[in-house]
């Protein structure tokens, strides 16, 4: 089997073993949205005013928190080492390690980002554009924030040091995808915006894991 | 011979005797750069028709704001130099940097608040300047924490090496996308500068105080660096000897 | 073109209307300068004493 369908196949096997990894982001979402109209107020007009944004934050924590720990059980089993000495360049099974769990743990989420629309009273067309700019955006935001896992990989009591790291680096995605939230409200044309929040994500998702593997590796052998 | 002079910034050692000679250069200039110019923005230029007397906050806030900028591009030329000439004192550089660079962000968004209240009304808006601003206090922060978090010196140099480069490239983006965010939500752009058109009376004591932080900058950074370098070297011949004379 | 633009010292130090906002944000600037440059010299102290602390345990050690 080639290493990556050896690859595929151990995530593919380490996600059924722990389906509460996939589950529990998607609960999280849940239970954020549902503080909103407590925090706030029931009026469905409201929420419908701010429910798309407030699904995007409460999605980008979600995948934020679960991506924090990527690379950890890796690195303990020394899985990490191996891919040193695999005949792949690093950066590309990084990447490949990062689309599977876009895959596996962010893809769920997003599916249940309707049920969450539902409740915040969002309208469909906003939901149906909500839905493609999650899909556009989440590949690049799982790089970044895979780089915050690999950069905080030595350090021991980090905590949420990885999450802190990276959340700067999210704002011009998190604010084109509002830019065509908003131009969804308005009912104009989210093409060519979608288009830029496109070539953003597919350009990041291309370079960061270079960063990520260059901080993997200085985690893992010590400095060189 | 400039090869050489570059190669003599691979000694710490070397550094550490000459850097404190600059220091004291560094902040004697500044001390008086900033006296003069503070003193001749607050009280000899000209009263600002629009803006009253508030307006004399540009002279701290400007060259701090610039500054704290101009110090986050300055740590990415240290990691360059880091990664591609692995001079030891790039990393010290920078991690000096990161802190008065965390420093001047502090005080250019306090200020620009302060300045913002006569001019609107309230203390902080989320104006293009401001809110880049505030995301550059994250970014530092996060080189900070990132560099406590990770034992070994010379990975945490790495690491924060890395994050900066990342940093670095995405800050223009970063700049361009809340300006580009801003005039969505706000068709009139509220602008906290001056209008370009100053008399020279107005922009002759902020060049005198832009030049005044840069210099108390470098004198700080200066003198963080010497600090973290005796700590770094501390088992080196040279520091014994140092120490041990004084 | 260098004039002093206030009546008084006292009006100076007033800079009506704007005084309590324009002096606080010097004030806090100099406290900044002055703490970043106290605490470089509070560390600057401390790694020494540490490098003088290792050598007096060396120093023990061989006598």
């Amino acid at each position: 089997m080639s290493i990556e369908r050896r690859m595929l196949a151990r995530e593919l096997k380490l996600a059924a073993a722990r389906p509460g990894d996939i589950f529990k982001p998607m609960w999280f979402l849940m239970l954020v949205i549902s503080m909103v109209p407590l925090a706030l107020s029931p009026d469905s007009v409201l929420l419908a005013d701010i429910g798309s944004a407030m699904i995007w934050v409460a999605t980008l924590l979600a995948l934020l928190l679960n991506t924090e720990h990527l690379f950890q059980s890796d690195f303990s089993d020394g899985v990490l080492e191996q891919w040193l000495f695999l005949d792949r360049p690093l950066a590309w099974l990084v990447g490949l390690k990062l689309i599977v769990h876009w895959l596996f743990h962010v893809v769920p989420l997003i599916c249940i980002t309707p049920i969450a629309g539902l409740m915040l009273s969002v309208p469909t067309d906003v939901l149906i554009a909500l839905l493609m700019t999650l899909v556009v955006a989440t590949p690049a935001l799982t790089c970044f924030s895979g780089l915050g896992a690999a950069l905080t990989l030595g350090s021991s009591r980090s905590g949420i040091l990885g999450v802190l790291v990276m959340m700067p680096l999210f704002v011009p995605v998190v604010i084109l995808a509002a830019g065509v939230l908003i131009r969804a409200m308005d009912g104009s044309e989210i093409l060519p915006l979608m288009a830029l929040l496109g070539a953003f994500s597919l350009v990041a998702a291309t370079l960061v894991p270079i960063a990520v593997s260059a901080a993997i590796r200085l985690n893992i052998g010590g400095s060189n | 011979m400039s090869w050489r002079w570059f190669h003599q910034w691979g000694s710490p050692r070397w550094f550490y005797e000459r850097a404190g000679r600059w220091q004291l250069i560094c902040g004697w200039l500044a001390l008086i750069l900033l006296v003069v110019g503070s003193l001749w923005g607050l009280g000899f230029a000209p009263v600002d028709y629009q803006q009253g007397n508030s307006y004399r906050i540009i002279y701290l806030h400007v060259p701090v704001a610039f500054l704290a900028q101009a110090m986050y591009a300055a740590m990415a030329v240290c990691a360059v130099v880091l990664f591609v000439w692995k001079m030891k004192l790039a990393d010290v550089a920078m991690q000096a940097i990161a802190v008065t660079g965390l420093a001047f962000t502090v005080l250019s968004l306090v200020s620009g608040a302060v300045w913002g209240k006569p001019t609107w009304g309230t203390y902080w808006v989320w104006d293009a300047r401001l809110t880049s601003m505030l995301i550059l206090g994250f970014l530092y922060l996060g080189l900070i924490g990132l560099r406590a978090a990770i034992q070994d010196p010379d990975q945490a140099g790495k690491a924060c090496g890395i994050l900066v480069l990342v940093g670095v490239v995405n800050l223009p983006i970063i700049k361009y996308s809340v300006e580009w965010w801003n005039t969505l939500h706000q068709p009139a752009s509220l602008k906290l500068t001056e209008k370009p058109t100053m008399p020279a009376s107005m922009w002759m004591p902020l060049l005198v105080n832009i030049l005044g932080y840069y210099i108390a900058a470098a004198y700080l950074v200066l003198g963080s660096m010497r600090a973290i370098v005796i700590g770094r070297e501390r088992r080196a011949s040279w520091v014994k000897e140092l120490v041990g004379r004084a | 073109m260098l004039e002093f633009q206030f009546e008084s010292f006292m009006a100076f130090l007033a800079m009506a209307p704007h005084g309590a906002y324009v002096w606080p944000v010097y004030v806090l600037g100099l406290l900044i300068l002055g703490g970043l440059t106290w605490v470089n010299l509070r560390h600057h102290r401390q790694a020494i004493r540490l490098v003088k602390r290792q050598l007096e345990r060396e120093e023990t050690h061989e006598s």
